[in-house]
């Protein structure tokens, strides 16, 4: 459970994620900002509910970063009507099963259940919503858990910093910079307060995206979305309600000029004409959230740097700027990629691996998020070959995707691939829950989910071409060479 | 005016909000019905029935082909049917192996087979290649020799990792001891394995992959015109004789628990399975509350009452389940899990007792809830893969259940009572009359001796076979030592030896390794220099993964994933005792633990099995008795609770230098197997030990 993904490593294949046949849905705004999309597919009597909040690391500040991963991690812990461990455990014994991720640009949460357990599904994710536990018990719990994690997966990986030292290179600036993951010294140093604080912006309503698949009736689900949903306060007042059930008396009433008594105990709903007024003053203040800005500066010159990790055999990483992953020309990019290195027929790897056996392991791939994209290009040298060979082979395969157009053969494969790819994904109501939601996050529609496929078809020898001459910039790039630490004296 | 428009904005929200008490939890909804829909199904003229499920949610289709033969006796051929199944794809009169992998490949289709079957998944535009390649398997598979005798070498590996995995073993016995005089009950081992030829494999094939009373089960993205075409297109062609249908009784135990016992030398785990045969079908109502009552007692949601007792009560074991198999051809019970030694015993008398508690009492409303929710869940959300809703077609027509069985599954389940779980216990469950099979270390032993009804446990080998008692060694350690170094040494006298010992100070060998996991051979070098250093290393495509030496009083080690180390006091004094190019000739004086239990066969011949421990690791050293080579050795480290078993065989044994030495070695690791292969050997070369460093 809980599983930080590189989102870029999987943005290769993120867009396959459409698929010929039209998506049916609807999707609409609650007063609170919350953004409903109901995706209908009565084929198995199962749903899923999920919650896409926009809220990724690019969020954090950068004395805090690893907080969005974290949150992904603290939101298992209960809420204020579910004890801790209950949560999972709830949707388990209702024959369920749950799970989140998080990426540079969002947190996505779900559950998978029976499609007569859709209300408890609804219910859990507002009770998540509106006042998960956000307090030092649970705190320290996941701490240590992340720790594990980020051990398990990245420092004890060999190679695996090389997204990291890669994109601090590529964004100076932007918040890309850091990773998912973050710093452990970060979460260590921040306190409970940093941790509220990061809750009340951007876990609120107008941040987050319901995404419901499956076997649902539309009807009865919107009665339960706006039952559970809408009656989450909008704007601050979530906060102010919040408040009301963690916040001391005194200083409630010296935040917001009114007693918790003029709110009714069980509800929480103001009684009193002067708490009604504090609350909707609340309600109509919105939660300051900073968004972050698409990366526009191109980076310039080569820079490269030797890392020293517990490898044995040294590694080649290359980098070069690509547009965001919603740009015209990232789907172009995205055939480029697949021309020089999708699948054992690739260009890539029949060159570098199988014929030359220059590389242990060779490939590149398109990395696009929501403010800026990369494109990588990797390889473990096999024994004795200088990496600088390796570079030279990489940069015969630019100059040749640059210089000719690709052969119909090769265009015709790829198109075929992509169709191939695109029927069987959404195969699964999970599936499209989550692609509706990011498309309506970045791609400017959830509808955008069935036009993908037709935006990859009308890409042209021609276009390849001029992206790869466009981006592949032999003297804008960033150039790793990972070494055995024990080289390093 | 403007008051009032005021007043309505701040009293509108908090209308809504005071309408909801958010401690409340919601209440499912009915059991929703499931839109399976009806399947068309219809006969070909060679007999074939077709069962089409269209599904057109994807442009996707598969097709499972389930031929008509029941498992029948093998006896002395025991896992024909087996070895046939993974040879279907080995190549046809038309095709080699290495073009039908290319041809599936390029349509990104998947194929595979297994002993009655053969499925085929792909686009619906690919399907007339698909099915080509499908139909040609079918009828003409052609077993070549070179991949017959592949899959016989995977299998004996296969064999050999059975003998040091515990799961396995009890596997094995389970079966042998619930289904008597029954193809359930029938276990390959060496001697069934090397009966088994390509003759025989042929005959398997043709008399069992024939069309009549074959079932074929289309599903996906087609429509019956479409189906019948290709059917008739690729299938007409197929015939042949009637197939082999007889079924076997399932003899129930009706004379008391009956203990079977396993020996796992070193075990600090018993692998307990409390087990019985049951006279049930599929297609039997009882089968659905069967299923709900496992739930309860031990197959549900993680509050079943074995875990709940077991585990979170007792802290007997990590987990403690219980399963049901119910087959047409023959079905049994099972409850048990991995404990520790010392609560085997305890751990027999709760899962009986829960056993018992089912069968005599009703269960609660809540367990009996929980239980119908998760299965209701697991079941529906098992839908969404269209590999399901091809099982269940299927088994409505092969069970010849209603034609709604799983449309109304849910509804079904739902209406399960107590009662019916307690009818149902007292029908099937039997905690009086079953099997309690046992895999594990010899010391618990007269522990178990009570649970079985006559007093006589029954003691198996690792695949089933009645085993034999140790026989007592007509010589004592000193001698069995002193036999082997002499054949090892080819030297007759203990002044010979010490004189021939003294011209060798070092010698480096060097073995090939290769495993099925890893697509590049694994160089491993083991040295040794007089008098007692010694070191090893694994590399790989250049890399070496790990590294160790011993120079006689420390050490250390490199692992490509945690990096250096050095050895800890209680390594180096392991270490300690054995030293020397022939570890055995000091054990006398280096402290070594060692002890001659007795004579036992291994792989048919009779040995002589010499106990070792030197504080980290237990090993038992297999010596021949009419040669005194030593042919195989099993080690058992012990770290905490966590054991690691290697399992060694040693074969091809030459003189070079004037010493005799095995050449191949075959590694047995937990259900793995691989071999090894000397390269090369040099005696009194110079050696860089720094290098292992």
């Amino acid at each position: 459970m809980k599983k930080l993904i590189f989102t870029g490593l999987l943005s290769a294949v993120s867009f396959l994620s459409t698929s010929q046949r039209e998506i049916e849905f609807v999707e609409y705004d609650l007063d609170n900002g919350i953004h409903v999309i109901l995706h209908k597919e009565p084929a198995t009597p199962i749903a899923v509910v999920s919650v896409l909040y926009h809220v990724g690391s690019k969020n954090e500040k950068p004395d805090r970063t690893g907080f969005a991963h974290f949150f992904e991690h603290l939101l298992f812990e209960g809420t204020e009507n579910i004890e801790r461990g209950e949560y999972s455990e709830l949707v388990e014994k209702n024959g369920g099963g749950l799970n989140a991720n998080t990426s540079h640009d969002r947190t996505f949460y779900y559950e998978l259940l029976p499609s007569n357990q859709l209300e408890l599904g609804i219910w859990l994710e507002s009770e998540r919503m509106m006042h998960a536990k956000v307090d030092n018990v649970g705190i320290e719990t996941q701490r240590s858990v992340v720790k594990e994690e980020k051990r398990q997966r990245i420092d004890n990986q060999p190679y695996a910093t090389f997204i990291g030292e890669m994109f601090q290179r590529m964004f100076k600036t932007h918040p890309y910079n850091w990773q998912p993951i973050g710093s452990m010294e970060h979460l260590d140093a921040a306190q409970e307060e940093d941790y509220v604080n990061f809750y009340r912006t951007y876990y609120v309503p107008a941040n987050a995206t319901v995404s419901i698949a499956g076997d649902i009736d539309i009807e009865q689900t919107k009665k339960w979305v706006t039952k559970y949903f809408s009656s989450i306060p909008k704007g601050e007042a979530i906060n102010l309600y919040r408040d009301l059930e963690t916040m001391p008396e005194t200083e409630f009433i010296g935040k917001y000029g009114v007693a918790k008594s003029d709110f009714d105990a069980k509800t929480k709903a103001p009684t009193t004409a002067k708490a009604k007024e504090v609350f909707n003053k609340y309600s109509n203040t919105p939660v300051k959230i900073e968004r972050t800005q698409k990366v526009t500066e191109r980076i310039s010159g080569i820079t490269k740097d030797v890392i020293y990790d517990n490898i044995q055999l040294p590694g080649l990483f290359m980098g070069y700027q690509f547009p965001e992953q919603t740009h015209a020309d990232f789907y172009a990019l995205n055939m480029m990629n697949d021309v020089l290195s999708g699948g054992a027929s690739s260009r890539i790897n029949k060159n570098l691996v199988e014929r030359k056996e220059m590389a242990q392991f060779a490939f590149s791939f398109a990395y696009g998020l929501e403010d800026a994209g990369m494109g990588i290009f990797a390889a473990i040298a096999a024994k004795d070959v200088p990496l600088d060979d390796i570079q030279t082979e990489f940069d015969a395969e630019i100059e040749k995707i640059k210089n000719e157009l690709i052969s119909q053969e090769e265009f015709e494969k790829i198109r075929n691939q992509y169709e191939n790819q695109f029927i069987t994904s959404n195969s699964s109501v999970a599936g499209i829950a989550e692609n509706l939601a990011d498309n309506h996050v970045y791609n400017g529609g959830a509808k955008s989910i069935n036009t993908e496929l037709q935006k990859y078809m009308s890409v042209t020898r021609e276009d390849i071409q001029r992206v790869a001459k466009e981006y592949l910039t032999q003297d804008a790039r960033i150039i790793l060479h990972y070494l055995p630490k024990e080289d390093e004296k | 005016m403007k008051t009032i428009i005021l007043t309505l904005a701040f009293v509108l929200p908090s209308v809504l909000f005071a309408q909801l008490d958010r401690s409340v939890r919601p209440e499912p909804g009915a059991a929703p019905s499931i839109n399976i829909k009806d399947s068309e199904v219809f006969k070909t003229s060679n007999g074939i029935t077709v069962i089409l499920s269209e599904n057109h949610k994807l442009p996707k289709v598969s097709f499972n082909l389930v031929v008509a033969a029941a498992p029948q006796l093998e006896g002395s051929m025991t896992g024909l049917s087996d070895i046939a199944g993974s040879l279907i794809q080995s190549g046809t009169t038309g095709r080699t192996k290495d073009e039908l992998d290319a041809e599936i490949d390029y349509i990104g289709a998947s194929l595979s087979a297994d002993n009655n079957s053969i499925y085929l998944s792909c686009l619906t535009k690919h399907m007339d290649k698909g099915l080509n390649i499908m139909s040609d398997i079918t009828m003409n598979a052609n077993f070549p020799q070179s991949e017959v005798d592949r899959i016989i070498k995977q299998a004996e590996s296969g064999l050999l990792a059975t003998k040091s995995d515990a799961g396995s073993m009890a596997q094995n016995a389970v079966a042998v001891s619930n289904f008597k005089n029954h193809p359930f009950g029938e276990v390959l081992n060496e001697e069934t394995l090397a009966n088994i030829n390509r003759e025989a494999i042929v005959d398997y094939y043709t008399k069992t992959f024939t069309p009549n009373g074959s079932y074929l089960v289309v599903v996906g993205d087609i429509n019956k015109q479409q189906a019948t075409e290709m059917i008739e297109k690729y299938f007409s062609g197929w015939n042949g004789g009637d197939v082999n249908r007889t079924k076997y009784d399932v003899a129930l135990i009706n004379d008391g628990n009956n203990v079977v016992f396993v020996k796992k030398p070193g075990a600090v785990q018993s692998v307990i399975n409390i087990t019985h045969p049951m006279e049930i079908t599929p297609s039997n109502p009882d089968y659905i509350k069967l299923q709900v009552l496992n739930g309860v007692l031990g197959g549900g949601a993680f509050s079943n009452r074995l875990m709940m007792n077991l585990r979170e009560d007792k802290a007997y074991t990590y987990g403690c389940r219980s399963s049901i198999d119910v087959n047409e051809y023959g079905s049994s019970f099972s409850a048990g899990g991995n404990f520790r030694n010392e609560v085997s015993d305890s751990a027999i008398v709760e899962i009986l007792k829960e056993l018992e508690s089912v069968t005599k009492d009703l269960v609660g409303d809540e367990e009996l809830a929980i239980t119908k929710s998760s299965m209701a869940g697991g079941f529906a959300r098992s839908l969404e893969n269209p590999a399901t809703i091809a099982r269940f077609a299927l088994s409505i027509i092969k069970y010849d259940l209603p034609s709604d069985y799983y449309q109304t599954y849910l509804q079904k389940l739902d209406a399960v009572t107590k009662e019916d779980l307690l009818a149902v216990a007292k029908k099937y469950l039997s905690p009086s009359n079953c099997n309690i099979v046992v895999v594990g270390n010899e010391e618990i032993l007269d522990k178990l001796q009570r649970f079985d009804a006559d007093g006589e446990i029954t003691k198996l080998d690792a695949f089933g076979k009645v085993m034999k008692e140790m026989l007592p060694a007509d010589i004592t350690k000193e001698e069995l030592i002193n036999k082997y170094i002499a054949v090892s040494t080819m030297t007759s006298s203990a002044k010979e030896l010490s004189k021939k010992m003294k011209k060798v100070k070092s010698m480096e060998e060097v073995t090939e390794l290769k495993m099925e996991q890893v697509p590049f051979p694994l160089k491993s070098t083991r040295v040794w220099v007089a008098p007692n250093s010694s070191a090893e290393k694994m590399e790989g495509q250049g890399m070496v993964f790990q590294r160790s030496f011993f120079d006689g009083s420390t050490g250390g080690s490199f692992n490509m994933q945690t990096g250096k180390s050095t050895l800890s006091e209680e390594e180096i004094a392991a270490k300690k005792k054995s030293i020397g190019m022939f570890p055995e000739m000091n054990y006398a004086t280096s402290g070594m633990e060692y002890e001659l239990l007795g004579i036992e066969k291994r792989d048919g011949k009779d040995c002589y099995v010499l106990k070792t421990n030197d504080g980290q690791t237990e090993s038992f050293d297999y010596f021949d008795k009419e040669t005194f080579y030593k042919v195989g050795s099993t080690n058992i480290q012990k770290n905490g609770d966590q054991v690691q078993e290697t399992s060694l065989t040693y074969s091809d044994f030459k003189v070079q230098d004037g010493f005799l030495f095995p050449n191949k070695l075959i590694i047995s690791l937990g259900p793995t197997s691989f071999e090894a292969t000397v390269v090369s050997r040099t005696m009194n070369a110079k050696i860089d030990l720094e290098s292992y460093k």
